[in-house]
C-alpha cells in the first residue's frame, strides 16, 4: 500500500468514523475543513511517530507539514529513519 | 560561570551547597508575598538555570531527565516553593522554547542571559476569558509590513511582575490548531503593561500578574517558530513544563515524608511515639507509596519524552498523579504534626497552600483527565486540547 493510501486510511478511520469521502484528495486541507482539530493533531503526530519510527522530537513542528495528506507524506519521506526503513 | 561543570555527576546536588541561603527567612517572605531577590542571586550562582541548555550558549548540556533530577534536588533542598516555581518557569517559559524553535538572532541574543538568570522570563497563554480553553485565545497579532501589532490581555502570568522577557501566545489565524503563534517581547516595549503582583493563597514568593498589550509593535523576527506553530510549540513545551516543575514537587514531597517520619518517631503521646499508632504509621506508609509512585511516573515519562516516544497520555497522567499526591500528603503532614502543623512557623501548612496550585496550573487536572479520555478515543469533550501555563 503506498504511503498516501496509508495516511488516507488512517484519517478516514480516526477522524471520519470510517466513512470515506470523495473530497478527501491528497491536497484536501484537513485543518481548514475541521477534520483534524487541536487534539487530533496531537494524535496524528503520535501516530506518525509510532508507525514510521520517527522520534517525536525529529518531527518538524511546522504547520505546513500537517495541512494535507500530500505534505504529511512529504515530510515522512524526508525523515532519515522513515526513508531508510 | 556555573557551579556544576562535571557532566558525570548526579545533578540532584546542584543546589545542595546553598541550602542555608535558600531557606533564609522563608516564613517572613511567604507572609509578605515578596520575590526573594537575594535568593535569586543564589539560584544564579548555583548554576541550576544552566542545566538543560547547550554549551555553546553557556549551558551544561544535560538531558531532560538530568534536568528533572536537578529540579528534584531543588525541591528537596529549598523550602521556598514560590522561588522553586519561579525557577522552573525561568528554565521552561522562554529558554527551552528558544533553544528548540528560536532563530539564530533570538537565541544568541537572549539565551546566555536567560541561562545566567540576568534576564527573568515568563510565558503568557492564559487570558481573563480563556483559561483551560487555550485554543480560544483572543489576544491578536496583526501583520503590518515587517512588523506584527499585538493587542489583548493575559492573566495569571507567573514571573510577569519581575520579567524582562515574555513569550506571548497570540492569535494570528482562524480558530483551530494553526491559529496561534508565539512572540518574544521585551518588558519595556511601548504598549506593554504589566500589572502589580496579585495576592494569592500559595507560592506567594513567586510573583504572578496580568499583562496588557495595547498596539504593541514587534518586528517579525520576534516571532518564534513559523506563523501558526503556537499550538505545536505549546504542546512541546507543556510536556517539559510538567516534567520539570513537578520534579520540584517530588523533591518537596520526599523532604516532607522524611520530616513526618522523624516527627512520628520522636513525638510521644500516651507513653509511645505517635508512629507506633497505626493511624499515624499508615498515613506515612501511604505517603511513601505516593512519593515513589510520583517518582516512577515522572522518570518513566521523562525517559519516554527523552527517547522521542509519544508520551501525551503519560504526561497528563503524571501531572494528575503528582499534583494530587502532593496535596494529599501535605494535608496528612499537617495532621501528623497536630497543632504545631497548623502554625505557620512550622512550615507544614504552607505546603498545603502551595500544593493547591499544582492541581490548577499547567492545565487543570480536570482538563488532563479530558485529554487522557480523548486520547483513548472517548469522544471529544471540550477542553481536551493542550493546556498549560
Ligand atoms: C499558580 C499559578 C500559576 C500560573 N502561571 C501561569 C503562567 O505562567 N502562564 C499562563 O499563561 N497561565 C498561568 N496560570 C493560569 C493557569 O494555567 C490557569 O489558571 C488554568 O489553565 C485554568 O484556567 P482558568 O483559571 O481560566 O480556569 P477555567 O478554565 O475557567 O476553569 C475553571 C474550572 O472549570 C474546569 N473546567 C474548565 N473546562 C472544563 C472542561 N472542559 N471539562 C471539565 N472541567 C473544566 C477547570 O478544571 C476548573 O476547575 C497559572 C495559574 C496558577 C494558579
Amino acid at each position: 500500500m503506498d504511503l498516501e493510501t496509508q495516511i488516507r486510511d488512517y484519517i478516514v478511520s480516526e477522524f471520519l468514523s470510517g466513512e470515506d469521502v470523495p473530497d478527501l484528495t491528497d491536497d484536501f486541507d484537513l485543518i481548514e475543513n475541521g477534520v483534524v482539530d487541536s487534539l487530533g493533531l496531537v494524535r496524528l503526530i503520535s501516530h506518525l511517530s509510532k508507525t514510521y519510527a520517527i522520534p517525536v522530537d525529529d518531527i518538524p513542528l511546522l504547520p505546513s507539514n500537517f495541512r494535507d495528506i500530500e505534505h504529511i507524506c512529504a515530510f515522512i519521506r524526508q525523515s532519515p529513519v522513515a526513508a531508510s526503513g | 560561570m556555573t557551579a556544576t561543570t562535571d557532566t558525570t555527576t548526579d545533578t540532584f546536588d546542584t543546589v545542595a551547597a546553598w541550602a542555608e541561603d535558600l531557606n533564609r527567612d522563608n516564613a517572613t517572605l511567604d507572609d509578605r508575598g515578596e520575590f526573594p531577590w537575594e535568593k535569586w542571586k543564589t539560584i544564579q550562582r548555583s548554576g541550576i538555570l544552566a542545566v538543560p541548555f547547550e554549551r555553546r550558549y553557556g549551558g551544561e548540556g544535560r538531558s531532560l531527565t538530568e534536568t528533572m533530577r536537578a529540579l528534584e534536588g531543588l525541591g528537596y533542598t529549598s523550602r521556598d516553593a514560590g522561588l522553586n516555581f519561579s525557577t522552573s518557569t525561568q528554565i521552561v517559559s522562554v529558554g527551552l522554547v528558544l533553544q528548540a524553535f528560536g532563530n539564530e538572532e533570538l537565541t544568541t541574543t537572549y539565551l546566555p542571559k536567560i541561562i545566567s538568570g540576568e534576564l527573568i522570563t515568563a510565558h503568557a497563554i492564559t487570558e481573563p476569558t480563556n483559561g483551560s480553553d487555550a485554543t480560544g485565545i483572543t489576544t491578536t497579532a496583526r501583520r503590518d509590513g515587517d512588523d506584527y501589532v499585538l493587542d489583548g490581555e493575559k492573566m495569571f502570568i507567573t514571573n510577569a511582575p519581575i520579567a524582562d522577557l515574555l513569550l506571548l501566545y497570540v492569535r494570528t489565524g482562524p480558530p483551530g490548531p494553526f491559529g496561534l503563534s508565539c512572540f518574544l517581547v521585551e518588558r519595556d516595549t511601548p504598549g506593554l503593561r504589566i500589572g502589580e503582583p496579585l495576592d494569592k493563597m500559595g507560592l506567594r514568593t513567586s510573583p504572578l500578574g496580568a499583562v496588557t498589550l495595547d498596539g504593541v509593535r514587534v518586528p517579525a523576527s520576534r516571532r518564534v517558530g513559523q506563523e501558526g506553530a503556537g499550538f505545536l510549540i505549546l504542546d512541546h513545551i507543556m510536556k517539559r513544563e510538567i516534567l520539570l516543575s513537578f520534579s520540584i514537587t517530588l523533591g518537596e514531597m520526599t523532604h516532607r515524608l522524611e520530616r513526618c517520619v522523624r516527627q512520628a518517631r520522636t513525638r510521644t503521646q500516651f507513653g509511645q511515639p505517635i508512629g507506633a499508632y497505626q493511624a499515624v504509621s499508615h498515613k506515612i506508609a501511604d505517603m511513601k507509596i505516593a512519593v515513589e509512585t510520583a517518582r516512577k511516573w515522572l522518570y518513566d515519562t521523562g525517559a519516554k519524552v527523552e527517547a522521542g516516544e509519544d508520551a501525551s497520555i503519560d504526561v497528563a497522567a503524571t501531572k494528575t498523579v503528582v499534583s494530587e499526591a502532593n496535596l494529599r500528603t501535605a494535608l496528612d503532614a499537617v495532621q501528623i504534626f497536630g497543632g504545631s502543623g497548623f502554625l505557620s512557623a512550622t512550615g507544614v501548612e504552607a505546603d498545603v497552600r502551595n500544593a493547591v496550585g499544582g492541581t490548577i496550573y499547567s492545565g487543570t487536572n480536570e482538563v488532563q483527565r479530558n485529554r487522557i479520555a480523548s486520547l483513548l478515543g472517548l469522544g471529544s469533550p471540550a477542553g481536551e486540547g493542550v493546556r498549560r501555563g
